[in-house]
């Protein structure tokens, strides 16, 4: 019994699907754009507090994540592409913590049917992350032809000075290892997600998994802890290091460390 | 110990299996990242104690770190999550 509804909590957290995750997509670049649209008005040498944010964002991707990651010459191309994926992924999440009425299930109140409220992030589905990873991927690979030629790019991936039978072993372990930069960069941003919303549910639906009722005060504020440090901290830590390390990723392949 | 000889049918084994699979690996891998987790911090705050001034540098290192240690418990769970809710 218990183990039946555990199943339904964890399949119910990935029903909503590709519709839920395009709609808060476009969502969250409408979101961006209107944001940086109303960030441009009004602008002055005595900063206020939207500005004073606005700063404070730009600072924040501009010294931790591209300066540190990005080579100089190739800032004015990846800057911008590393600070849309900090902010879009950023806005993702925060959405999916807004309870927001998703699906067609409702409930009475006093003979009145509400929608039921629901949490959902698009970044926790998996076609998303793995989407924005593919994006990272390919760009690191192109750009790396682009600065360094197909030969040298390639021959960068194999440590110098290896020994000819060492190298049938190292090939193919440097050519997996993209791969898995692949799978663990789209993996983490959505385990992470996804485990973040489950332990909320599970937290919440243990409730009705044991059918008693003093388990409510314990659960509710457990599930609210676990709330709060997803929003004040995953939410911002995973932004930030899916965005770094795509940085790492391009920059490491526009100029390899020989 | 009544309930647990009257579930012992084929499909409640297997499900017992899954639980404890689920369990054990999800466990194991929290075991892993938490003495990680714990390392970062640890060395964090022996850094900063010794020099001050590199907080600032060093406060982006450790978050990386940190969700990079924190994924690895996410990588179990969901191991055991593709075995419990798809085998």
């Amino acid at each position: 019994m218990a183990l039946a509804a555990d199943r339904d909590v964890a399949l119910h957290a990935s029903t909503l699907g590709a519709s839920g995750g395009t709609f808060a997509s476009v969502g969250a670049a409408v979101t961006i754009l209107l944001g940086i649209w109303l960030m441009r008005f009004g602008l002055s040498l005595r900063p206020d507090r939207r500005q004073t944010t606005g700063e404070a964002i730009y600072e924040l991707v501009q010294g931790q994540i591209a300066e540190s990651s990005i080579p100089s010459k190739a800032l004015h191309v990846w800057f911008p592409y590393v600070a849309s994926l900090f902010l879009f992924i950023w806005v993702l999440n925060i959405i999916g913590f807004i309870p927001l009425p998703l699906s067609d299930e409702k409930f009475d109140v006093f003979g009145v049917s509400l929608p039921t409220w629901g949490i959902y992030a698009a970044t926790a589905n998996l076609s998303v992350t793995l989407a924005l990873a593919l994006i990272t991927f390919f760009s690191t690979h192109v750009e790396g032809i682009r600065y360094n030629g197909a030969g040298r790019y390639f021959k960068s991936w194999i440590p110098e000075g290896a020994p000819g039978p060492l190298l049938a072993l190292i090939v193919p372990l440097e050519v997996i290892s993209q791969f898995m930069r692949l799978i663990s960069l789209s993996v983490r941003l959505f385990a992470n997600m996804l485990a973040g919303h489950m332990l909320i549910l599970v937290m919440l639906g243990l409730i009705f998994i044991f059918s008693a009722w003093w388990l409510i005060p314990f659960s509710v504020l457990i599930g609210f802890g676990i709330y709060v440090f997803e929003v004040l901290i995953v939410v911002t830590i995973q932004a930030f290091v899916f965005a770094l390390l795509s940085g790492i990723y391009i920059g490491s392949a526009i100029e390899p460390e020989h | 110990m009544d309930i647990l000889l009257a579930e012992t049918t084929d499909a409640g084994l297997a499900d017992l299996g899954k639980a404890i699979a689920f369990g054990v690996g999800v466990g194991l891998g929290a075991v892993g990242a938490g003495i990680g987790i714990g390392t970062i911090f640890g060395s964090m705050i022996q850094a900063v104690a010794r020099q001050p001034e590199l907080r600032g540098e060093l406060t982006g290192i450790q978050w990386l770190g940190f969700a990079l240690t924190e994924a690895v418990v996410f990588y179990a769970l969901l191991g055991g999550l593709l075995a419990f809710v798809l085998v």
